[in-house]
């Protein structure tokens, strides 16, 4: 009996093992020793190092670069989720609407971007907004005076390009979140509704909304987590640039900890933005979960 | 009718949407210039000098003929007049720096001679060698335009990435004059050669291969450590079972800049920074991988595996023979998925790798792209081919593909 359970215990360790092996080494590790590193000015060019306490922490609120880095990301983040939401929501309604054929192909059209790398998106837009670019084109067309130059080059535009794009690239990804929260929906309530007289305004606030809170909660979080990690449109199109115009934090991380190898400070950064990121989960989960419906 | 409005509303926005995309395609197969500016054609020379001496430095005499630019032109004011004295091979060269004609039509120019019936048209590469034309001239003292195109030219003989001259020669049985105008290079278009000089020239046939090997394995990984951690998660007991579940989901969470910078020393402290083993280790069995499989495997009937164990299988008899092809839904699902994951993803290989080989198509295109940022045809070429793979594994296993992202809200 007792040799029968130490093979059960065995056969189920050894089910485990790859994911204890991996998650080890490079989750929990990673995660404890970068914290640690937090707290030193390790370099990764030297192996000479010393605990330096919080002085990273208390740097980085005195680094003019982070500060900028800091700011431009809230800015992308509270600048793309409000409209990457509700058009990606509108679209999902509209897909989802009777009166529409062809559902799977509207759905599949409109993801389409979603599955395309950051980089590749990038580069088009890269081509679209530069100097003899489609947007200069368009607006000279249109009959107004076009930017001489990329909008990617002028501090003015930087960003708000970067975050256009970015709505344009994220929206696909939430509508099929979107329409799959729509779809789980029961039918009857929507029957129930219109037999009551309700109004297609009506039922939309005070049934469809309601009832797709849970997605609703889902896609913010998700959005706010990935709009925080902002890296490869910025290495791709701008560099940070101009003037740090368009520095975010991860390009700012990736700067310090790779390029000037203050991987301690760096390590620094990357916990603020860990913490950053849950302040806004927390803060999420309480104005959207509250029970009121 | 308020049907079909709807209807074409919708295929607006989409279409609208898919702008972007439809234009890197479109650019990809241009010759030149970019979507506002499409360059078919280019002139050698059009003769349009206001002084002399910058003909200088565009034309070169061949063979002691004389040239200069007079006030007569079949389209424009001015053209080139040569003189060429009687029983010698006499004309000019055109320089070309270092012209790349691989996308060669058809080279034109306009001509008008007394007496000369036929004309050489001698090509020659930054190597030296050359190889001639003999285009015919139907009419005399009459300005007509000669078209040669690409299958005249014999490119076997010189390298039409590197043309540096073109040189017009002719041998007359008496003193003459010819005179020349508008020397013109058309495109072809639309042309794949974009694409061939990318993955060629510019390595990218490189950064797909390393990236289809590290996707390959990261795929084949998650598919067997997967079916083991999803099963043991599913079906059996053991000491704080929820508590590590709720910590994967919790992982899932976690920025992954937050862990890189001790991932990169311990790859260094390996020496496995650029190597395949960095690229694809951490990668093996992802939280996203044991979620799918263990929710799926969860809702499978336990009679097949109870049956199985009394007929004295092993555990891993069972999740081999039995768990495995039951899950194949949910593998396809992961593995789609995962595959498109290690194929886009940029910062981790970007840290990871330093020299030009072991790029992934990402830190390639990336890095390729700050380099090359006028040339849009190829730029966006670079672009297609790695967009093309996951648009066609898209379009093949779309429902897979957003089933698994629907599956992965669900847990929210």
């Amino acid at each position: 009996m007792k040799k029968k359970k130490f093979t059960y215990n065995l056969t189920t360790f050894l089910l485990l093992s790859p994911w204890i092996v991996l998650f080890g080494v490079f989750g929990v590790f990673p995660i404890l020793f970068s914290f640690y590193m937090s707290f030193t000015n390790y370099t990764g060019l030297s192996s000479h190092f010393s605990f330096i306490g919080i002085s990273n922490y208390t740097n980085a609120f005195h680094d003019e670069i982070f500060l900028i880095a800091l700011k431009n990301t809230f800015i992308f983040v509270l600048g793309t989720i409000p409209f990457t939401t509700t058009i990606s929501l509108l679209f999902a309604v509209l897909i989802n609407s009777k009166l529409l054929p062809l559902k799977e192909l509207f759905k599949a059209g409109f993801f389409l971007p979603s599955v395309i790398s950051m980089v590749v998106i990038s580069t088009i837009w890269l081509y679209l907004y530069s100097a003899d670019g489609f947007f200069n084109k368009i607006i000279s067309i249109m009959g107004f005076e076009p930017l001489h130059t990329s909008w990617l080059a002028s501090t003015k535009t930087a960003l708000l390009s970067i975050m256009i794009m970015d709505v344009w690239a994220a929206i696909g990804y939430y509508t099929i979140l979107f329409l799959a929260g729509l779809q789980s929906i029961p039918e009857e309530l929507y029957e129930a509704a219109s037999i009551d007289g309700a109004t297609k305004n009506s039922i939309f606030f005070k049934i469809t909304l309601p009832l797709l809170k849970p997605t609703l909660f889902f896609v913010i979080a998700l959005n706010t987590i990935r709009s925080f990690q902002i890296f490869s449109e910025i290495f791709t199109m701008t560099g940070g640039g101009p003037a740090n115009a368009t520095e975010t934090v991860v390009h700012y991380l990736y700067i310090t900890g790779f390029r000037r190898f203050e991987m301690g400070y760096a390590s620094a950064i990357s916990y603020i933005l860990v913490f950053v990121i849950l302040i806004f989960t927390l803060i999420q989960k309480r104005v959207l979960r509250s029970d009121t419906i | 009718m308020k049907r079909y409005l709807f209807l074409g509303i919708m295929f607006l926005l989409l279409i609208t949407s898919l702008i972007p995309l439809i234009l890197m395609f479109f650019t990809a197969t241009i010759p030149g210039g970019s979507i506002t500016k499409v360059v078919t054609h280019r002139y050698i020379n059009n003769f349009e000098y206001k002084y002399k001496r910058l003909l200088r430095r565009k034309v070169r005499p061949y063979n002691g003929a004389k040239y200069t630019i007079i006030n007569k032109s079949p389209k424009s004011k001015k053209s080139l007049e040569i003189t060429i004295k009687k029983d010698t091979l006499q004309g000019v060269s055109l320089l070309t720096n270092d012209m790349d004609l691989r996308l060669l039509k058809d080279l034109t120019f306009w001509i008008k001679t007394d007496t000369i019936k036929r004309i050489i048209i001698r090509l020659k590469d930054v190597y030296g060698n050359t190889t001639d034309v003999y285009p015919e001239i139907r009419e005399t003292d009459k300005w007509q335009k000669i078209k040669i195109t690409s299958k005249d030219i014999d490119t076997k003989r010189i390298n039409l990435k590197h043309i540096t001259k073109i040189s017009f020669l002719v041998k007359s049985p008496k003193d003459t004059e010819i005179l020349l105008d508008d020397v013109n290079v058309v495109y072809k278009f639309p042309t794949l050669l974009n694409f061939l000089n990318v993955w060629k020239e510019d390595m990218f046939w490189r950064y797909m291969l390393n990236s289809a090997i590290i996707a390959f394995f990261v795929v084949l990984g998650n598919t067997i450590f997967g079916i083991m951690v999803g099963y043991a998660f599913a079906r059996r007991d053991f000491f704080g079972k929820n508590f590590f579940f709720m910590l994967i989901i919790g992982t899932m969470m976690i920025p992954p800049q937050a862990t890189i910078i001790p991932i990169f020393i311990l790859m260094k402290h390996l020496k496995w920074i650029d190597t395949f083993y960095a690229l694809i280790i951490p990668s093996l069995v992802t939280p996203f991988t044991i979620f799918l499989l263990k929710q799926y495997i969860e809702q499978l009937p336990r009679e097949l595996e109870e049956a199985a164990y009394v007929d004295g299988a092993n555990t891993f008899q069972i999740l081999f023979r039995i768990i495995f092809p039951l899950s194949k839904p949910a593998i396809a699902v992961m593995g789609i998925n995962t595959f498109i994951g290690a194929w886009n993803m940029l910062f981790y290989p970007l840290v990871m790798t330093s020299s030009k080989e072991m790029r992934t198509v990402q830190v390639g295109l990336a890095l390729y792209q700050k380099l090359n940022q006028v040339d849009w045809p190829r730029l966006m070429a670079a672009s297609s081919i790695i967009g093309l793979p996951v648009i066609l594994v898209f379009l093949v296993f779309q429902k897979q593909i957003i089933s698994g992202i629907t599956k992965g809200a669900v847990k929210g």
